[in-house]
């Protein structure tokens, strides 16, 4: 037993060493890595008082994490999720609301009305083949050729239930059928027929990435930066085609947690992150797409001028989505999941 | 026994009780509360939905398949090991419980290195045969199987190995001299005789992939188990419907341990004496061959997935596609390792968490199992069910009990606001240590004669001196190795941590699940090798600590 003590103590003992004196700021994001390490590198050189600790997990897990912690908030700043996410939360009462110092320039889709949350980066959706085994002549050109008995089998779909990315897609097209026909049959016929050509639901990015390389499938549907990440970052043999007919425009946004503990460092990190400078960083070297509008062209990489000239965003109705995309959501786990997959 | 010792074990259960009630059992009461927060209206919700009624049938079915193919691997393998004598059956010996030594999701991952779709043996079998697509796909239903199987058939080689261990052959050689063929010696002697052993660890594995949730989590495709299906009920916000899934999953749980239990009754033969087995040596030549290529083949399979998780940890991130093997490899990954002190953070995380775990799991599970053990009290029935109580529920469902329960302060329910502190998952792997570590205490203890506890009274030893010259003697093989179980599940724990950590506790699984995400693979790998590294150190020091105490 005093083995045990002694043991405890020692645990302790290594626990404490690794506390100093500077204030801790936690950030929850899905940015990666990357990013948020090269981001806190700089923070931290700008503000040596400040340690920025950020928990890096999917964005409906922070969600879901702000949400469990309501009562005693961990976070203090959330950085990233699609803005149906940010909705949410805000319905919910857990961001605090905040007014960046350059909030006129993102347009009025890019941020909440009651500034709870402001856009950072713009996330198209696009269709992703595998380059080794279709032409891009002949990849799919939009959302319904994708649908084409021919890719029966051929496309890999992320688990939808816990990505805000698949969830974005999948709601989009239930809502145009909404606003086309009144219902989300329209919709829920489309993602039945989705289902048909569908190989598999991968569970997580990662496993997508490495199967749509591997050529266990060849199409996938997922947004346009990590796509390019892979294609210029890990030489993975993809590329993307951006859907003619228009495709959703997910913001991603930036949010104070509502019950931070350090809301001044918290508001200083907001306002780093999202620098015109720092924007033009992200864009660069982690090929992120500035939702800021004052970031002259110029300084933007080819392919994001490029995507700016493609891209027709497809209108959504947000108030709509934060409605009712649970209620879908949960509907095509129930009856459509598998109705038609490999049969 | 003298006055002041009944009221010293009262001294001694009554916070014992207290605690394990408030960890144990509250966190559970929260949960079924929870599910009915609504009236019925999320039970109604859960048997409505088609897809969590097929979570219950793939999660019992998939138990089920992983109890059967388990038992035939590890059947098989055991007598072997013990009956026979061949060529190789040392080395054999020697790597069979290897698969236990890999923490969970790092086994899972190897897997799909080894035979996944694009997998190294997948692809070389595809190459060899020329076959223009891959032979198999690693998903759904019987991947998990698989892999449970390989993970899992431990258990069973292990609990018919120390069945056979005690084995009076003799009794086997008494029955053929009377006649009984090999068949009927089988059915009527030697099985019987390991029932006890049989059904303990298929309970054991049942219970494990019940709540077994990385395989699933990686290689569940289109599948759903509710060990899953719970985690996303939570992420799409319907906390109620995870509260219900959580209580059916620990109900089925319960079933199965009442199912495995009777089994277990139904048949009771105790050898009398102690074993003495003999193995027979294997003498035909061609018997000889037979076995030794057999051993070899099974000792490749059993290394394959440490050795590909060592391989891709030496990879080259992203150059490895459509070959066979990876084709460039580095020392980058163990390099960032060892020179950025923030990705050290992670394993000191999981190395302090599980010592103090541990170190708690001794104490409160030594003073239970002293309880039940050695002292007759009226509550003694109602605390080995608390103790036993963490084994039949799945850790998911340990979690979230945790998670619904420790989540504010309140003086009036007794809760303390744990979540989104260091504490809560230190907590929870105490939680998941308690049947593990009073299970081998008890049996320690057990094997003690209590005269001889009375005997040190009535020759006038206090009680301080005979609880430290007799009890805890008794008691120590089992604190040693209940201890050591403990710390190395605790280590490499993934299904709490996935639902409970924070930054200030990211435990290893995390940092390697974090690494996979951002297509670090051999990042993730380099982690794996260090966690192995880490049970291996673990295990040899609890070995040679008790080879110096004995």
């Amino acid at each position: 037993m005093k083995r045990a003590l002694a043991l405890t103590a020692l645990a302790l003992g290594l626990l404490s060493c690794s506390s100093d004196k500077r204030t801790v700021l936690t950030v929850y994001s899905p940015h990666g890595p990357e990013l948020l390490g090269s981001l806190e590198k700089s923070f931290e050189k700008a503000h040596p008082d400040i340690d920025v600790q950020w928990v890096d997990m999917g964005s409906q897990e922070v969600l879901d994490r702000i949400r469990a912690e309501k009562d005693n908030p961990q976070a203090d700043v959330w950085f990233g999720a699609p803005a149906e996410a940010f909705d949410r939360a805000t319905k919910e009462g857990l961001l605090e609301p905040y007014i960046p110092t350059w909030s006129n320039a993102v347009a009025v889709e890019g941020r909440d009305a009651g500034d709870h949350w402001y856009g950072t980066y713009l996330t198209p959706e696009v269709i992703a083949y595998n380059t080794q085994v279709v032409r891009r002549e002949d990849a799919p050109k939009d959302w319904d050729e994708v649908l084409d008995p021919k890719w029966k089998g051929k496309v890999l779909i992320r688990d939808p239930i816990a990505s805000g990315t698949m969830r974005a897609i999948f709601g989009a097209i239930v809502a145009r059928s909404v606003t086309q026909t009144g219902s989300p049959e329209a919709g829920y016929e489309w993602l039945r027929k989705l289902d048909a050509n569908t190989r598999e639901y991968v569970l997580n990015p990662t496993i997508l990435y490495q199967k749509i390389g591997r050529q266990e499938g060849v199409i996938t549907l997922w947004d346009m930066p990590d796509i390019a990440t892979l294609k210029q970052r890990f030489n993975i043999s993809v590329d993307y085609i951006i859907p003619s007919s228009g495709t959703p425009l997910l913001v991603d946004g930036i949010a104070i947690v509502k019950g931070t503990k350090h809301p001044k460092e918290a508001k200083m990190y907001y306002e780093f992150v999202t620098t015109p400078e720092a924007m033009r960083d992200a864009a660069v070297n982690h090929l992120r797409i500035p939702a800021r509008t004052d970031i002259p062209q110029a300084d933007l990489p080819q392919w994001i001028r490029d995507a700016y000239s493609k891209i027709k965003p497809m209108p959504v109705d947000r108030k709509m989505m934060a409605g009712h995309l649970d209620e879908w959501m949960r509907y095509w786990d129930a009856n459509i999941r598998n109705s038609r997959r490999g049969k | 026994m003298k006055q002041g010792d009944t009221r010293r074990s009262l001294l001694l259960a009554i916070p014992v009780f207290a605690l394990l009630v408030w960890t144990v059992a509250y966190p559970n009461v929260a949960v079924i509360a929870g599910s009915f927060e609504n009236g019925l209206g999320h039970w109604r919700e859960f048997i409505a939905s088609p897809a969590d009624r097929e979570a219950l049938s793939t999660s019992i079915i998939i138990s089920l398949a992983s109890v059967v193919a388990s038992l035939a691997i590890g059947v098989p393998l055991a007598f072997l090991l013990s009956r026979f004598d061949f060529p190789g059956r040392r080395i054999l010996r020697a790597v069979a419980t290897l698969p236990a030594a890999l923490p969970p999701l790092v086994g899972v991952i190897a897997f799909l290195f080894l035979y996944g779709e694009s997998g190294v043996v997948t692809r070389a079998i595809q190459r060899l045969f020329n076959m223009p697509e891959a032979p198999w796909r690693l998903t759904g239903v019987p991947a998990i199987i698989f892999v449970h199987a390989y993970t899992m058939y431990v258990y069973v080689y292990l609990f018919v190995s120390a069945g056979l261990e005690r084995f009076d052959t003799t009794l086997d050689e008494a029955a053929s001299g009377l006649g009984a063929s090999g068949w009927q010696r089988l059915r009527y002697v030697t099985l019987p005789l390991l029932t006890p052993a049989l059904a303990g660890s298929m309970l054991l594995v049942f219970m494990t992939s019940l709540g077994s949730f990385s395989a699933p989590y990686v290689f569940g495709g289109g599948i759903r188990v509710l060990a899953t299906q719970i985690v996303s009920s939570k992420l799409n916000g319907s906390l109620g419907l995870a509260y219900v899934e959580t209580t059916v999953l620990a109900l089925s749980a319960v079933a199965g341990l009442a199912l495995f239990r009777w089994l277990e009754r139904k048949r009771k033969y105790t050898s009398s004496g102690k074993g003495s087995a003999t193995r027979r040596v294997i003498r035909s030549r061609r018997a000889q061959i037979a076995a030794a290529v057999l051993a070899t083949i099974t000792v490749i399979v059993l290394v394959l997935p440490h050795l590909m998780v060592i391989l891709v940890s030496f990879a080259v991130d992203g150059q490895w596609t459509t070959q066979v093997m990876p084709p460039a490899y580095t020392l980058d990954n163990y390099r960032r390792l060892f020179s950025e002190a923030e990705l050290w953070r992670p394993i000191m995380n999981s190395l302090s968490m599980a010592v103090i775990a541990t170190a708690a799991n001794l104490i409160v599970c030594f003073v239970a199992a002293y309880l039940i053990v050695l002292r007759k009290f009226s509550g003694r029935r109602t605390l080995e069910v608390l103790v036993a109580l963490p084994w039949a529920i799945p850790a998911t469902a340990i979690a979230l009990g945790l998670a619904a329960t420790f989540n504010r302060n309140d003086l009036l329910s007794a809760r303390v606001l744990l979540v989104g502190t260091f504490w809560i998952l230190p907590l929870a792997y105490f939680v998941r240590g308690i049947p593990l570590v009073s299970t081998a205490i008890e049996g320690s203890l057990r094997q003690l004669d209590p005269a001889l506890e009375d005997a040190a009274r009535g020759l006038g030893g206090s009680w301080w001196l005979t609880m430290r010259k007799v009890v805890l003697p008794a008691a120590r093989p089992g604190l040693v190795a209940g201890g050591l179980l403990a710390a190395v599940t605790a280590v490499g724990e993934f299904v709490a941590g996935v639902v409970l950590y924070t930054h200030a506790n990211r435990p290893i699984s995390m940092e390697i699940l974090a690494q996979l995400r951002a297509l670090a693979f051999g990042t993730a790998s380099a982690y794996s090798v260090l966690l192995i590294l880490l049970v291996l150190l673990m295990t040899l020091t609890a070995r040679s600590f008790e080879e110096r105490m004995a």
